[in-house]
């Protein structure tokens, strides 16, 4: 019997997604064990990453790790197809979809400061929507927009300090 | 990508506008309504709309006994139940618009209403 070694062709950039990724991962596991006062309330300490890849790299890498972590964060907390999940690929997929076009503003103007509160409250815009059309069709969940917005505003802010910190320190702009 | 500008004139805008959607959040949907209404429901009947601006107590005779609802100065309560938990008598006064108190035992609840009917869980 021959032993076949299938071997697959990665490149520099693949390997770099994994690592950025496996980071995006860990942070989020560390975040899934935090006390929140209210559900849906979280720092979201994972965009960093998101952003990182998208400043540093391009907006594939940024893609690529966002979405490998929702997937691989909700199978490893056994999450998958699960409304934790949907809620926060909803969220992940407007907020990349805000990133693609934002990056597109001067760099004179906007730093990750405003990118990553943009996208943050993008997050909340696709979770929210979310809940409003599938998982509570109701009105009453209006009550949630101030919390959620004033959450996003804050933890925006941290994270977007937190990857101008990192690319600053890592000569990227 | 090359950042060169130290002061972010677009963050700050985008900061402002932020700001400025999180105020205007908070006013328009946490607007709480003092309510002007009482509508009393009883076995699963309207039975009556009250104004909240007099003072009058009312007797409700259910299944389990007397319910005493009473109004005063704008706020409506359960003054007295014969059901067993008297959660409706210990909720106390209630007087913004969509508030509710239930006494499933006896059938009766009370209901704060407005100009505007308020959200709540009950009618999903």
């Amino acid at each position: 019997m021959t032993r076949s070694i299938i071997k697959i062709k990665t490149t520099l950039l693949d390997h770099q997604i994994a690592q950025l990724s496996a980071i995006a991962i860990g942070l989020s596991l560390i975040e899934s064990v935090l006390p929140s006062p209210m559900p849906g309330v979280k720092p979201g300490i994972a965009n960093i990453i998101t952003l990182y890849a998208m400043y540093r790299f391009n907006f594939r890498t940024a893609i690529w790790v966002s979405i490998l972590r929702v997937f691989a964060t909700s199978l490893i907390l056994g999450q998958f197809l699960s409304p934790t999940f949907m809620l926060s690929l909803a969220g992940s997929l407007l907020s990349l979809l805000t990133l693609y076009f934002s990056i597109k503003l001067p760099s004179r103007f906007f730093s990750p400061m405003g990118l990553s509160v943009l996208s943050s409250f993008a997050h909340i815009t696709g979770q929210l929507l979310l809940v409003r059309l599938w998982l509570i069709p109701h009105a009453s969940i209006y009550y949630l927009i101030p919390v959620y917005s004033a959450a996003a505003l804050i933890f925006g802010l941290i994270n977007g300090w937190i990857t101008y910190r990192l690319l600053k320190h890592h000569n990227s702009i | 990508m090359k950042l060169r500008s130290k002061f972010f004139l677009g963050d700050s805008l985008i900061i402002f506008i932020s700001l400025i959607f999180i105020i205007f959040a908070f006013k328009t949907f946490w607007h709480f309504e003092t309510g002007s209404v009482v509508q009393v429901n009883f076995q699963g009947k309207t039975y009556g709309n009250f104004s909240l601006f007099q003072n009058k107590e009312m007797s409700l005779i259910g299944k389990e006994g007397e319910s005493i609802i009473e109004i005063k100065e704008g706020r409506v309560r359960f003054a007295r139940s014969p059901c067993k938990n008297q959660y409706c008598v210990q909720q106390g006064w209630i007087h913004f618009t969509g508030q509710m108190l239930i006494c499933i035992p006896n059938e009766v609840s009370i209901e704060v209403l407005g100009k505007t009917k308020a959200y709540d869980s009950l009618n999903y």
